[in-house]
């Protein structure tokens, strides 16, 4: 299951799995909150192109205002497949115990 | 959504598989139920982490590529899965299709600059990164992706990637 919701510290918690079928959710939830740049991805155990294309339509959208992707605590799993879309050098990704 | 299921087990006694084959719904409300089956199927035979990692979302994206792609097939999308303590090999079926061997399609870019970045496109190329082998038939208006992967075999390093290894499945 996924499920994503707002942290105590200003960033949008993800948990769970973020597959095709749970990208409309995720997306009117990132739309709904505005400017946050920082997501959480410690309770995120998956992701796959589809949840890819959510985040960069988000990060260029804060491009655009001088802003920037972070995701922190992302596990090994996600990070290799951020490495091997190229998106490890597009968003400022931070691996889950760095 | 059918539920056909059949499980089956084969081989010898020193290298038994466990295969399971079901059909799903063109939806990508089917995801869940799909996911269950991999589960089952792996967890049953000890696959790691990692590897049921790279298995699940090859299955997902070939999966929602039939869906996107012809949604208005006929019938439902049949997915086979077999798991030896050495590999897992799956094959989605669509029974109506039109022929697109995704064997043909290039690796997207991944080093263009990101004001040139699309949503889409990654999903084949992911997939050839995490697997060993990816088969294409075509007879008779069905289509049948098969991919093979070796269990406990790292993914495929980016061409580029400090510590060496090469990027595979480059486009032909």
């Amino acid at each position: 299951m996924f499920d994503i919701s707002h942290g105590p510290d200003g960033t949008i918690v993800f948990s769970g799995r973020l597959d095709a079928a749970q990208c409309a959710k995720a997306e009117a939830f990132i739309d709904a909150a505005g400017a946050v740049q920082a997501y959480d991805f410690g309770g995120l155990e998956y992701i796959s192109s589809a949840g890819l294309g959510v985040l960069l339509r988000r990060h260029k959208r804060l491009v655009a205002s001088g802003g920037r992707l972070r995701l922190i605590n992302v596990n090994s799993h996600i990070y290799d497949i951020f490495r091997f879309s190229g998106f490890d050098q597009v968003f400022d990704v931070q691996r889950a115990g760095s | 959504m059918s539920d056909r299921s059949v499980p089956s087990a084969s081989g010898s006694a020193a290298q038994e598989s466990l295969r399971e084959r079901r059909d799903f719904a063109r939806s990508f409300d089917s995801l869940e139920q799909i996911f269950a089956m991999v589960r089952r199927v792996l967890d049953a035979r000890g696959v790691g982490e990692a590897d049921a990692y790279a298995i699940a979302m090859a299955i997902e994206e070939l999966f929602t590529n039939m869906v996107k792609y012809n949604a208005q097939g006929l019938g439902h999308i049949g997915l086979e899965i077999e798991c030896s303590d050495k590999d897992v090999t799956c094959s989605l079926v669509d029974p109506d299709s039109e022929r697109f061997d995704i064997n043909a399609m290039p690796d997207a870019n991944v080093h263009l600059p990101v004001e040139q970045r699309r949503p889409g496109g990654l999903g084949i190329h992911l997939i050839r990164r995490m697997v060993d082998s990816i088969d294409y038939d075509y007879a008779g208006r069905r289509s049948r992706i098969t991919f093979r992967k070796t269990l406990n075999r790292p993914w495929a390093e980016p061409a580029g990637a400090s510590g060496g290894g090469s990027d595979k499945n480059q486009s032909e």
